[in-house]
This record gives C-alpha cells, sequence and structure tokens, in this order.
C-alpha cells in the first residue's frame, strides 16, 4: 500500500538504505585555510557506540568531524562491524530512545565533544522497492493462473478452459490492470523515505496478498461463478466506480510525488491540484486510501463475491489505521493544517 | 499460607506488569473483584456438579449434561476478558485474550454444542475438568491479587497445576474435534457450497482439521510461554540455587 508514498522523500536513492555520503567536499570547504590552522582549530568529537542492551563497547571512532551525520558515522561503524551495513543500524542518544536519523549532524546533537551512542541491531533489511515488487507481482501473475483455469485447481474437465461470463474476463482486467499500476508507480512514481524494512515483512506481507489473491480469484473464475444479480447495471457501476478510483488513486499518487521536487527534504501539506481528482485532499488528508477503498468496493460490487468484500473490509482496517496515524502527524507538524480534513473518509473517520 | 510477595502479586499476572500502565481505578477493582469472585463461584458449581452425577451415577460417562448449562454459560461469560482487557482496566493484549477466550467458545459451542454426537465422548470430560480446575485456580488468583492478599499457595497453584492440566485439555480437546469429524462431514454442518449468489464457500469438515493442525505451532509456544513465567515468577522464592 502506499504508505511511504505520503513521506514523498525520497531525494537520495535510499534503496538500501546506504546513503551517500558526502563528507569529503565539505570537509575541504568548511576547514580554515591551513595557514590559519593554530588560529581556528576544528574540534573533533570522539564517538563510542555502545551496544543498547549489554552496554558493551561496540566502537570507538575518534577524530570525527563535528558535521559528520549519522548516516556517516553508520558508514564508519559498518567498516569495523562489516555484518551490520547501515541500513540495519539503529543508533540513539538513549538506549530505549528514538532512533536518530541519518540526517541528524553531529555538533547539533545534545552531546559532548565526547559522544556516546547506543546500537541495536534492526535485523537483516529489505528495500522497500523489493518488498512491493515482489508482493505486487503475486496477485499478478495467481490471479491469472485462476483466470486461464490451469490444472490441479478445478476439477479436471473444466481445465484450460474459459468462463462463460463476460464480467469474469472484465474482472480480469480490472484486477490485472490494478496491479500493473502499483507495480510501474513503485518503479516510477513513488518516493520512498526509508530505504529498507526488516526481512520479515516480506513474509507476512507476500502471505497478505497472495493469499487473498487466490482466495478471490478461485472464486471469481470457478466454474460455478454466479454473476452479479442486477446484471449488467450493476456491472456498469462497479466499472465506473472502479476506473474514476484508479484514477483517483494515482492521481493522488503525482501529487505527492510532486510535492517534493528531488535532493530537498521539505515536508509539505498537500493541496489540491488543477487536478479535479486532487480536490478531495479538501476534505481528506489520505486520499489515496480512500481511493483504494473505492476501487476494492467497485471491485466487490463488479463481482458480487464474498471474499472479495472480506478483502476490501480489511485493507479498509489497515489503512484507516495508517490514514490516522498520517493525519496525526499532519496535525503535530503543521500548525496551520486545514481542520476541515479526515484522516480518510470525509466528515466520518 | 503467608500473603508472601504481595508486592509482585500484579506482576505476577503473567503479563504486563500493572504498575507500568495506569492500574484500575477503585471503581474498576471492585468490579474486576465481583466478577472474579462470580466466575470463581461459577467454575466451582461446575466442579462439585461433576463430582456429584459421578456419585450418583458411578460412572465417568456422560456427565457433561450434568453441567451443560453453567458450562456454556460461565465459559461464554469470559468474553468480558475481552472487553476488560480493550478498555484498559486490565493490562493483558486483547488479542491474546481474544484468542483464547474464543477458542474455548469455540469448543464450547461450535463443536460439543453443535454435535451432539459428541456430547457423551469421554473426551468432553477430560477437557472440561481441565478447564474446571484451571478456571478455579487462575479466577481465585486474580481475585486475590486485586485485594493484594495473595496466598502462596494459590501463586504456586496457579503455574504449577498447568503443566498437567494444559496436556490434559489440549488432549480432551483435540479428541473431541476428531469424534466430531465424520459428524460433520456427513450433514455438511456449518458449510456452504458453490453455486451461490454471494460466490463463497466453507467447508466446515476442512475447517475442523485445520484448526487441529493448527494446535501443532501453537501449544507448544503458549505452554513453553507458561513455563517460562513459572520461573520467573516462583523461581527466585522457590530455588535459591536455580540459576537460569
Amino acid at each position: 500500500m502506499d504508505a511511504l508514498a505520503l513521506e514523498a522523500t525520497g531525494n537520495k536513492r535510499v534503496a538500501n538504505g546506504a546513503v551517500v555520503p558526502a563528507p569529503l567536499p565539505v570537509q575541504a570547504q568548511s576547514k580554515r585555510k591551513p595557514a590559519k590552522k593554530t588560529k581556528k582549530a576544528v574540534v573533533f568529537f570522539e564517538v563510542e557506540i555502545l551496544d543498547a542492551k549489554t552496554k558493551d563497547k561496540l566502537c570507538f571512532l575518534d577524530k570525527v568531524e563535528p558535521n559528520a551525520t549519522i548516516g556517516e558515522i553508520k558508514s564508519m561503524f559498518h567498516k569495523s562491524h562489516p555484518q551490520w551495513y547501515p541500513a540495519r543500524q539503529s543508533i540513539r542518544l538513549d538506549p530505549k530512545g528514538k532512533s536518530l536519523k541519518d540526517e541528524d549532524v553531529l555538533q547539533h546533537l545534545p552531546v559532548g565533544t565526547t559522544a556516546t551512542f547506543y546500537f541495536r541491531d534492526l535485523g537483516a533489511q529489505i528495500s522497500w522497492v523489493t518488498v512491493f515488487l515482489t508482493e505486487y507481482t503475486g496477485p499478478l501473475v495467481i490471479y491469472l493462473l485462476f483466470y486461464f483455469r490451469v490444472p490441479f485447481i478445478y476439477p479436471p474437465k473444466y481445465d484450460f478452459t474459459t468462463s462463460k461470463h463476460w464480467v469474469v474476463h472484465l474482472a480480469c482486467m480490472c484486477h490485472s490492470f490494478h496491479y500493473v499500476k502499483r507495480l510501474l508507480e513503485t518503479l516510477f512514481v513513488h518516493r520512498f523515505s526509508h530505504g529498507t524494512m526488516p526481512l520479515r515483512n516480506i513474509f507476512k506481507n507476500c502471505t497478505y496478498y497472495w493469499g487473498f489473491a487466490a482466495w478471490m480469484a478461485y472464486y471469481i473464475n470457478h466454474p460455478l461463478y454466479t454473476p452479479p444479480i442486477y446484471g449488467e447495471q450493476q456491472i456498469r457501476i462497479a466499472l465506473i466506480i472502479f476506473l474514476f478510483c484508479q484514477i483517483g488513486n494515482f492521481s493522488i499518487h503525482i501529487a505527492l510525488r510532486n510535492l517534493r521536487p528531488p535532493g530537498s527534504k521539505t515536508r509539505k501539506i498537500p493541496y489540491p491540484t488543477k487536478n479535479p481528482f486532487t480536490w478531495i485532499f479538501l476534505l481528506v488528508s489520505c486520499p489515496n486510501y480512500t481511493y483504494e477503498l473505492g476501487s476494492w468496493l467497485g471491485f466487490t460490487l463488479m463481482t458480487q463475491c464474498l471474499p472479495v468484500a472480506f478483502f476490501t473490509l480489511v485493507g479498509f482496517i489497515q489503512m484507516t489505521v495508517w490514514a490516522k496515524g498520517k493525519h496525526r502527524s499532519y496535525l503535530k507538524e503543521f500548525r496551520d493544517y486545514p481542520p476541515l480534513r479526515s484522516p480518510i473518509l470525509p466528515f466520518i473517520l | 499460607m503467608s500473603a508472601a510477595a504481595s508486592g509482585t502479586s500484579k506482576a505476577a499476572h503473567g503479563d504486563v506488569a500493572a504498575k507500568r500502565k495506569k492500574g484500575p481505578g477503585a471503581l474498576a477493582t471492585a468490579y474486576l473483584v465481583i466478577y472474579n469472585v462470580v466466575m470463581t463461584a461459577g467454575w466451582l458449581v461446575i466442579a462439585v456438579g461433576l463430582v456429584r452425577a459421578y456419585l450418583a451415577r458411578g460412572s465417568y460417562h456422560g456427565l457433561y449434561y450434568s453441567i451443560e448449562k453453567p458450562l456454556k454459560f460461565f465459559q461464554t461469560g469470559a468474553v468480558l476478558e475481552i472487553l476488560h482487557c480493550a478498555v484498559g482496566i486490565v493490562p493483558s493484549s486483547v488479542v491474546l485474550t481474544g484468542f483464547q477466550v474464543m477458542s474455548r467458545v469455540f469448543l464450547t459451542w461450535a463443536v460439543t454444542h453443535s454435535v451432539r454426537e459428541v456430547q457423551s465422548e469421554d473426551s468432553v470430560l477430560l477437557f472440561v475438568t481441565a478447564w474446571t480446575v484451571t478456571e478455579i485456580i487462575r479466577y481465585s488468583f486474580y481475585t486475590f491479587s486485586l485485594l493484594n492478599h495473595l496466598p502462596y499457595l494459590i501463586k504456586w497453584a496457579r503455574y504449577t497445576f498447568f503443566i498437567v492440566l494444559y496436556p490434559m485439555g489440549v488432549t480432551g480437546e483435540l479428541l473431541t474435534i476428531y469424534a466430531a469429524l465424520p459428524y460433520v462431514q456427513k450433514t455438511g454442518l456449518y458449510s456452504v457450497t458453490l453455486p451461490n449468489k454471494y460466490n463463497f464457500s466453507f467447508d466446515y469438515y476442512t475447517f475442523l482439521i485445520l484448526i487441529m493442525i493448527s494446535y501443532i505451532p501453537l501449544f507448544p509456544q503458549l505452554y513453553f510461554h507458561m513455563i517460562r513465567q513459572r520461573k520467573k515468577v516462583l523461581g527466585h522464592i522457590e530455588d535459591y540455587g536455580k540459576v537460569e
């Protein structure tokens, strides 16, 4: 889903969490001219890194530039402990405190010239992009396996047959379109603020997406599938809703991407643009989720399939949790955040 | 029977110490005491009912019928405990409590009540007995903890009896579900087949088999969690020489 699209940082390509450090040129510039070295001495920092749990001294770095970033310190730490690449390092001021950001600068932190940091291993990490591509390719392929009725799913006499209901073909197109759109957005639209996530997430996420895709696809493409009660009328309305929300969702993703031009780190409130599909920003903080819900409601109506309704419901619950969190952080960060907005459903939720 | 370790009685809840979150207020405490006393009494009624029925009949068989109603009532009543966690007056995880309570309710209603033929099985007595003894100890444990006068015996019992009762209960449960399988398959109980306008199907028989399989990963985890809790709660008092 699109929690990260809202973060829309992505200044550097942090696909593996390895921040591209730029210390050397800065070093050369910020230091005084060599001739005046003795007059304006640079105070180097010393950095010691302790294990947050055992308090063992893991690493000692001397002669660290005061304007070094946490990201650079992580790279240095990685050199002495090659198994802990920067993406899996959590560096904090307090063993139980929050992680420091890669962009934080050493001298701006509340530390003395000998800084003590605590390290926690975040575990094996995997990049967001990898997770997204994997979790979205699954449903695309799996649904098609059911659509083409490959053997061992349905009774053998139905192998490689096609459904006689045209809504089943339409549903396949919509479902496939949806996941192709997601894959393309992952590759070309989204800007991820965090490079990585814990490795175990890929198993959890894939189980969710792939499992539900198989469950839905089984019934929609079943030889005994029953088309919607209200026939063509119902399917037409459903398709309109689905397409409208797909365009809407895409518009929001583009709007969020454009919020932050590449390279900058400013966080801005998203506002409606010339695109009418973004006018929903007037009422909602996370309209990408609103549109996503709408798409799946459309798909549920189109297929009249209870498992699809379940999938929509579970997705809605998860997106509401994310939307509320995002809404809360917007409110915390911006004094002038528009009061009319709700997290995900206008005026309701 | 000294009220030793009264200070740790809250921590011995087995979960997050009540001290870390705001504990229940006076009203909530009073309510919880009443709740736990009522539940203790209820399960005692079931225990007594079992003993009396056994003495009257002279055999272990078919005792379920004599305690069917109080069992359903008090086991279903435990659903309130999920609410207690959700509202925050009990410092346990809603998900964990929900899972535990719903699995009991499932066995009571969706298996034993629904499949009449298994009600005369001995496996039912096995898990009902395990549940009864466990719950009497558990609810009195909570009652005394809330009143800050926890007798060591109750604490010891809570963290020791499970060693036998838990496997006993699980065995009874699994055997009962297994006994229900043929009847469920034959009658298609709670099952939905295609075609239908919701394009949905559900096979209760397969579902029960999956439930049985789920015991394999779940039971050891819960069992060893209790064993670890036991070491933590009883270890420092019982055996000073014991080193982790």
